[in-house]
């Protein structure tokens, strides 16, 4: 055994050792002052609403990923003639990217001054978070915006946020696969669009491409076949709420489950529809194994990007079918992007001077057309060049509602998906469904 | 080394006598300990600890992320209880993490010994091409796998239709019955390269003496894996075991991203729960962040037995 | 005769490699078998990163129904990627952090690691103990009470904040491995600088530190990965996009209900470049420390 370390160096530096001690502690202490001091410094260049060169900072956050690369543009211009406001943009991937981060900021008291509100629109305005753009925005500017987005995002007379996207469902489909089934037009009810996919479905090709996955998306189908079984388009809103007498066993809900079922048993769907996720049922459309495809207005821009350019050209829309002939198309119509302006903000004025601007009507038809998106306000809507577009947001006088926005409301997709698994009967899943909600109420 | 010798090098100012060179180590000893602990320490009081104590807090409230939190006592856990979805996700966040638990630490080491038998330049491409799957994030390998295991689409099913094996292509992640086990897979891929480095260094650092003596005494190869190797592993696995129990407990990214918890909470953990509970898109208008951080509390102690796991097998290693 | 075999053998084996295989090859069918298998379990593990980068490399609107191998490759979503994600400013971001965090956590989980396996001190095991319950919580469950600290201490919105968050939830489990490899070091050598006259820390320093070297090669591999890859702490953490490491920011291209795969994939396949190239360094001193770790004099 033999020492590594020797008498020699030791025995010399030996002088050392004792101030070797003082030394650590001393660098340690300076370590832990620069620490400090690093960390004011950082607070005091960690931005804020206002800095001290007066400019006031207005925070953009959302997950509308469509204007990733034209948004940019329209907030330099926006800068240029406001010299004295910055634009903080930030647009994440996706909700679950976005939500933590906006959850953070709310919880902390530091609320973007412009938010995607998601869901939350109605509770964050209750909890004084997000302002009554009524009264800060007045009610002419309100005026041009569709009544269901106005509905969705209003409550006791307060408008908590407004719709900057509107969004139909509809159904895509590809003539050709049409023609070789022999399918003339397009249905105009269910039965007709049931007696369509039995031709369809004899050339080898799913009917209708469809995602039930997660649950939230089969809402997206079911909420709409409340109100056409009701004609009320109010009627789920109060549902939504859990008001007085409103339960997910009502019977037209069970009606509407029974239709629902109706659809699913006569093989409309492709297999699996609660196994396949909102971008493999648009690949299944776009790679042409299904004729159809129900799904909302963010597809046109999506079939841009990933479908090939013949196809493109080809494909169509049509109208949700109605439940019977010459009833209405009710068509689900929820506006899911919408902006909501902090209340709490230093920097609230700059922040409404910015959502005037983006909706000034040249600003915000722009944008739109530039981004293949469908606008929330009529004026928009009239100059939208999109025909896809132009098509879809003509049935928005026949909106209805297909978002859960009150709490609890969401945990209603999960007993759904056994409708389209053929696991459960209506009235079972009617009750399955009430209890899920008041489950997840808490 | 007598004390005798030991007073030469006794430092200025102390007394000139062996017991108090012996207590001035003492103190220096502890005094080191400290320092050297100190900047950890610190870091980890202000940013974890308290951390970790206020979500504890908040297990006992009903907090929607603003405003104050309101003090509701044991009333989560009660919820808890009588929660369907939290009993499956319990019953599921148990099962994933004894499954990979187990396949994590077992595979990895017979890959590991597997290596032993090839010649050496095979060996160092085998170990760098298992590790890269480590190199991406869950994140990553999630998005990956879920364009794999896509029903219509993904190479999975389209290899096995080529193969003529049709019935098997099935739709992974939204039949209750496979997502769960399609998920472990992802979780071992990910996993083997980095077990199997630990445990090759640990075959490989076993002294060769005693393969040596075990042969002398006429073991054949199986019995030298058995009663020479195996015994040597033993505190490596013990770590390996219980990193692994108390990854399976919190796993959160890998499942969020391929399935969300779904279908209809088929793969919904507590990792997962407590997420969509506090942040998540499909949770509903109000954050129950008081609720979810009773799961963390939950995770947290199914944790520590994970640790009381390792510390056990270590103590029964060593002796 | 026994004897002299059992000598004879004994030297063959200590002119064996220490790094090796054991000294009797293996029968050539066990090993073709053991190769055989090996190879498969490879390619099972490398084809989805395969199909990143072949991803990467096609037009857009073939990834779903082009054929698995594509007859048409474009390099043209890099320069995308390069461009659009403002790729260069985020990957200098996550560098300088995640730099910055390995050192910070090999500092201070080599100090500790040390400290918890050689030294004698009171509450020893308690403060261990509470260390590890850093391990033990998700972390999705402490975004929001940290978001909260940083608040309070004024460091949100600060790489400065990211950075002491990063170290301060990371150096624990780098403490627990430096610890292991330091009690594999025997008592005598501390024993004995001490009784040279060494303090405490020049200990540390001159005597044990420099055989660390492959402990802090794994702390480093390991640090460096997960801190790289970090994504949760970072999106919430910062605010201003100019700030962002290089994973958020990567996947901000996911969107809701379009993601444009080959811009995606072209930028995970660059930021995954400077992870191999630190664990190709650190790979030699990786497996060929933890031996001599675990070799006795």
């Amino acid at each position: 055994m033999h020492s590594i370390t020797g008498a020699g160096p030791f025995g010399s530096a030996f002088a050392r050792a004792t101030l070797d001690r003082r030394t650590l502690l001393k660098a340690g202490v300076a370590g832990l002052g620069a620490a400090a001091t690093a960390s004011l410094l950082a607070a005091c260049s960690g931005g804020s609403a206002s800095s001290s060169s007066g400019k006031a900072t207005v925070r953009l956050w959302s997950w509308y990923t469509e204007q990733k690369d034209t948004l940019p543009k329209v907030i330099q211009d926006f800068e240029d003639k406001h010299r004295n406001i910055k634009v903080n943009l930030r647009i994440f991937g996706t909700p679950d990217q976005y939500l933590p981060a906006l959850t953070a900021a709310v919880s902390g008291g530091d609320v973007p001054e412009i938010f995607a509100p998601h869901v939350r629109a109605i509770t964050y305005g209750k909890q004084g978070i997000s302002a009554d753009l009524k009264k800060e925005l007045g009610s002419d500017f309100l005026k041009d915006f569709f009544p269901a987005e106005n509905e969705e995002y209003s409550d006791g007379g307060k408008q908590y946020a407004i719709g900057w996207e509107a969004q139909t469902f509809g159904i895509f489909y590809n003539p050709d696969l049409f023609a070789a089934a022999g399918v003339d037009g397009e249905p105009e009810t269910w039965d007709d669009l049931i007696a369509v996919a039995q031709k369809i479905n004899a050339t080898g090709k799913s009917s209708v491409a469809f995602s039930a996955n997660p649950g939230t998306s089969a809402l997206d189908f079911f909420l709409p076949l409340i109100t056409q079984v009701t004609d009320d388009p109010t009627y789920f809103l109060k549902l939504d709420q859990l008001e007085k007498g409103y339960k997910w066993t009502n019977d037209p809900v069970v009606k509407a489950l029974e239709l629902n079922d109706k659809i699913v048993k006569a093989n409309v769907f492709q297999k699996g529809t609660t196994g396949t996720s909102g971008d493999q049922a648009t690949q299944l459309f776009y790679t042409e194994a299904a004729a159809m495809l129900f799904a909302g207005s963010w597809i046109p821009a999506g079939l841009i990007q990933n479908a090939t350019p013949d196809f493109v050209k080809k494909y169509k829309i049509m109208r949700t079918p109605a439940i019977k002939s010459g009833a209405r198309h009710w068509t689900a119509d929820q506006a899911g992007a919408g902006f909501a302006v902090s209340e709490t903000s230093k920097a609230k004025d700059a922040a409404l001077e910015l959502v005037k601007y983006l909706y000034s009507p040249d600003v915000y038809s722009k944008l739109m057309n530039d981004s293949s998106s469908m606008p929330a306000t009529r004026s928009a809507v009239e100059r939208v060049t999109s025909p896809q577009i132009k098509q879809m947001a003509s049935w928005l006088p026949d909106g209805c509602p297909h978002i859960p926005f009150g709490a609890g409301s969401s945990a209603a997709g999960d007993p759904l998906t056994k409708i389209f698994d053929q696991k459960a009967s209506p009235a079972e899943v009617a009750k399955q469904m009430q209890t899920a909600v008041l489950n997840a109420r808490g | 080394m007598s004390s005798q010798t030991a007073s030469h090098r006794i430092p200025r100012g102390s007394l000139a006598s062996g017991g108090a060179h012996l207590w001035r180590l003492q103190r220096s000893e502890r005094l080191a300990g400290y320092l050297f602990a100190l900047p950890i320490t610190v870091l980890f009081a202000v940013f974890v600890g308290w951390p970790i104590v206020f979500a504890i807090y908040l297990g006992f409230t009903s907090w929607s992320g603003f405003g104050t939190p309101t003090f509701t006592g044991f009333a989560n856990y009660a919820r808890m209880w009588n929660d369907p979805v939290a009993r499956q996700a319990f019953v599921t966040t148990i099962l994933y993490a004894v499954a990979t638990t187990v396949l994590q630490t077992v595979i990895p080491l017979a890959i590991a010994v597997l290596l032993n038998y090839v010649w050496r330049g095979l060996s160092v491409v085998i170990r760098t091409i298992l590790f890269i799957p480590g190199i991406v994030s869950f994140v990553v390998s999630g998005v990956l796998w879920k364009l794999i295991y896509d029903p219509n689409l993904g190479t999975l099913n389209k290899a096995l239709r080529g193969l003529g094996l049709d019935s098997l292509a099935t739709n992974w992640l939204s039949n209750s019955a496979t997502v769960v086990p399609a998920i472990i897979v992802v979780s071992l891929w990910g996993a083997i390269g980095t077990n199997m480095l630990i445990y090759f260094a640990g075959i490989q650092g076993v002294d060769p003496s005693f393969y040596e003596a075990a042969s002398i005494d006429g073991a054949g190869r199986w019995q030298q894996f058995r009663f020479v190797t195996i015994p040597s592993l033993r505190v490596v696995t013990a770590i390996v075991v219980s990193l692994n129990l108390m990854n399976g407990f919190k796993v959160f990214d890998i499942i969020y991203v391929m399935t969300g918890g779904g279908p209809s909470h088929a793969s919904e953990v507590f990792g997962t729960y407590l997420y969509s509970l506090a942040f998540g898109s499909t949770a509903g208008s109000i954050p129950q962040l008081g609720y979810g951080s009773a799961f963390s509390v939950v995770v947290m102690l199914l944790c520590g037995v994970a640790v009381a796991v390792q510390v056990v097998l270590t103590r029964r290693a060593q002796r | 005769m026994t004897t002299t075999m059992a000598r004879t053998r004994l030297s063959h084996a200590d002119r064996a490699p220490l790094i090796g295989q054991r000294r009797r090859r293996p029968a050539p069918l066990a090993r073709s078998f053991a190769a055989f298998i090996l190879i498969a379990i490879a390619a099972f593990t490398v084809f989805p990163l395969i199909w990143l980068v072949l991803t990467s490399l096609r037009p857009q609107n073939t990834i779903f129904t082009g054929p698995i191998f594509p007859t048409h490759l474009t390099a043209a979503a890099y320069p995308k990627a390069w461009v659009s994600t403002g790729f260069a400013v985020h990957f200098v971001n996550s560098l300088w952090i995640t730099t910055a965090t390995v050192v910070g956590v090999v500092v201070f989980a080599s100090l500790a690691g040390y400290a918890f396996a050689k030294l004698r001190f009171p509450f020893k095991n308690v403060l261990y103990v509470a260390l590890l319950a850093t391990l033990m919580m998700p972390a999705t469950s402490l975004i929001i009470p940290l978001y909260l600290q940083l608040r309070s201490i004024g460091l949100l919105d600060s790489q400065l904040g990211l950075l002491i968050l990063y170290i301060s939830s990371s150096a624990p489990f780098s403490m627990f491995l430096m610890r292991a490899f330091f009690e594999t070091l025997p008592d005598e050598l501390v024993q004995a600088a001490r009784v040279d006259g060494a303090s405490e820390f020049q200990v540390f320093r001159r005597v044990v530190l420099p055989l660390a070297r492959p402990g802090m090669a794994t702390v480093i591999i390991f640090q460096f990965l997960q801190t790289w890859n970090e994504f949760l702490y970072a999106n919430t953490v910062l605010q201003d996009t100019g700030k962002l490491p290089l994973q958020p920011v990567l996947f901000s291209l996911m969107g809701q209900y379009n993601t444009d795969w080959p811009t995606l994939t072209a930028g995970l396949t660059m930021s995954i470049a400077p992870v191999v190239l630190v664990y190709v360094w650190m790979q030699r001193q990786f497996v060929a420390g933890l031996t001599l770790g675990a070799v006795k004099s």
